[in-house]
């Protein structure tokens, strides 16, 4: 019966394995510098391996915001956020994973009257935003040096692709872990609460109960790797810049980088022992930061290739997928409860006695906090592709 | 892993050796010519010997090159630009190869006059095209440098215009005791030594925009 329950979050992360690792590999397959085989193997051990090492922390941040306690709600959170992805991905929309399951967990939040913790929704929220310019900014920085280094070191063009092609290889590897690492809570989270599973010793190691789950998880995103993911590099492609293989090594490793930021307990331990505030431990969409890291490194060749309609989709992606999954999850939720009897959760924690829900207010004030933080980028972003074309125009090849 | 190094290295020394080929190539044909228009036959008759080896060497190197990069899948997106500098590479050597063989099989006949606009054409044409190779191998190393180098190739392209120019405007305008027949041929000859700079230029048009790309 558990395993009936669980489909609808292995199908999550089935969907998640599928389009997500083509972000990894993508590139890399695309151009021919690894094989599929190579490469789906690779994502599939470290994307396992990440989810069940270091998957708590961001898991913990999705509890907070929902702490979905039946594991009839718990499927049918995961069904809208599965559906929705499907549905946009289907009709072509932009579409990220985690902002699926944030708004189906709130739309469980609304539906049992539980409060929405608006502290974790704030850390949730604002790495949507900071991920993708951190991406950009780890990509830019990692793109220049990439630079710096091979003019310093004057290899061969062809030592150099070979080096590039094993660099694939690791920061792929890398990039697998960092995104089971931190995406395995969009497709298990919701069930931590409602499937208390107790310790499993297999001998030379133990696996806590979320672990296990964790391990389900990072089964189905293997599945979805070995199974579609190739379909999805050969239709999908690079639509916002065409990437070179040192540009896409840089890109994965920076997406990597924030994923694995955003998921590591104990580098935010040790940001914390420093007196700073700790990294939120949140889940963040891993499609969304390799955007931003392709922005980064289109930023740096000059930006008239990128292609602008997908980052106005990507913002535009902020909002409706996660309306689309709460709306979707309120009213599955309300189905499966009153059609099919099944228990989806009740109230713990009621937004008028704990009056820690969203008001009207706090949405006006991230709202523009969202706003300006767009427009700062996009300002930004055009005093930098302006020096550019300036610089490249000086320095033209033919004088 | 240590197979796909061991891949890597010998393609690097036999894209070198190609390299070497088609330099030694250049400066055997410009040998031969000046060779020919001294009447040295039994020099002249080495240098076509080793510019015909020279070239079959080149034109195994190239293949073998390009196989190569398909067979181990090495630099997927640039490869056919690379493949097609090599081919371009290749025609230097072949058309220096060609224009040596105009000489053995029509045997022009060079007034004394001219035996200085020769081999200075010669010398020029050729030069364009050993300033190549420098460039075509700072591509694989230090792109950034391939720029300045080229600089030089277009220099000489213009001075083998110039030179074939004059030598052209000589045959005609001053020398009324050649033939018609006589000019044609000189002419044709001219074209044929002009024609390994303009071979170069088209490979350091490619190999300019190759740069760029590159570094970008």
């Amino acid at each position: 019966m558990i395993i009936l329950f669980l489909s609808s979050g292995l199908f999550l992360g089935w969907t998640l394995g599928a389009n997500d690792a083509a972000n990894i590999f993508g590139s890399a397959v695309g151009s021919r510098m690894l094989s599929f085989t190579r490469a789906a193997v690779i994502a599939s051990i470290f994307v396992i391996l990440g989810a069940v090492l270091q998957g708590s922390g961001a898991s913990d941040t999705l509890g907070r915001l929902g702490s979905v306690n039946a594991i009839g709600g718990a499927f049918t959170v995961a069904l809208a956020a599965g559906i929705t992805v499907y549905m946009m991905t289907k009709a072509g929309l932009p579409v990220s994973t985690t902002q699926a399951i944030v708004g189906a967990i709130i739309g469980w939040n609304i539906f049992t009257n539980n409060a929405v913790d608006s502290a974790s929704l704030t850390q949730i929220v604002s790495t949507w935003i900071t991920g993708p310019i951190i991406g950009a900014l780890f990509a830019y920085v990692l793109y220049h040096l990439i630079k710096v280094i091979r003019r310093r070191i004057k290899v061969h063009l062809l030592f150099y692709e070979s080096y590039i092609r094993t660099g694939l290889l690791i920061t792929g590897a890398f990039g697998a872990f960092s995104l089971g690492a931190n995406n395995i809570a969009n497709v298990m989270g919701v069930f931590v609460p409602s499937i208390p599973l107790g310790e499993t010793d297999f001998g030379i190691f133990t696996l806590t109960g979320p672990q296990q789950l964790f391990f389900l998880g990072g089964i189905a995103i293997a599945a979805g790797i070995i199974t579609y993911s190739k379909k999805v590099i050969q239709t999908l492609g690079n639509n916002l810049l065409e990437l070179t293989p040192e540009a896409a090594l840089v890109v994965v490793l920076a997406q990597a980088l924030v994923l694995f930021i955003f998921s590591s307990a104990a580098l935010s331990r040790l940001v914390a022992a420093t007196g700073l505030p700790p990294i939120p431990l949140v889940p963040v969409s891993s499609s969304q930061v390799i955007v931003g890291a392709i922005l980064g490194v289109g930023v740096y060749k000059g930006v008239r290739n990128i292609n602008l309609k997908v980052l106005g989709s990507i913002a535009s992606g902020w909002v409706t997928t996660p309306v689309a999954a709460g709306l979707l999850s309120f009213f599955l939720l309300f189905f499966v409860k009153n059609l099919f009897g099944i228990e989806v959760g009740h109230s713990i924690n009621p937004p008028a006695a704990s009056g820690e829900g969203m008001s009207i207010a706090m949405v006006i004030r991230y709202s523009i906090i969202f706003l300006l933080v767009i427009i700062a980028s996009y300002l930004a972003y055009m005093v930098l592709s302006e020096r550019k074309k300036t610089n490249r125009l000086k320095n033209s090849f033919y004088k | 892993m240590s197979l796909f190094t061991r891949t890597t290295n010998e393609l690097a020394a036999r894209v070198d050796e190609f390299f070497d080929t088609i330099e030694i190539g250049v400066l055997i044909f410009k040998e031969g010519v000046k060779a020919y228009v001294n009447g040295d036959q039994d020099a002249f008759q080495t240098h076509l010997k080793k510019i015909d080896e020279h070239e079959s060497k080149a034109d195994k190197l190239h293949r073998g090159i390009e196989n190569d990069m398909i067979v181990h899948s090495i630099l997927p997106q640039q490869r056919s630009d690379i493949v097609k500098l090599l081919w371009q590479l290749d025609e230097i050597i072949d058309t220096a190869k060609s224009s040596l063989n105009e000489f053995y099989i029509e045997m022009p006949r060079i007034p004394a006059s001219l035996v200085h606009d020769f081999v200075s054409l010669a010398e020029v044409s050729g030069n364009a095209a050993e300033e190549l190779i420098p460039a075509a191998r700072a591509f694989f190393r230090e792109p950034h440098l391939v720029r300045e180098k080229l600089i030089k190739v277009y220099f000489f392209e213009k001075e083998t215009d110039k030179s074939s120019f004059s030598l052209k405007k000589k045959v005609f305008h001053d020398m009324s005791e050649l033939t018609l027949a006589e000019k044609a041929h000189l002419r044709y000859i001219t074209h044929h030594i002009e024609s390994i700079s303009d071979r170069a230029q088209d490979a350091a048009d490619m190999l300019a925009s190759m740069a760029i790309r590159q570094m970008l």
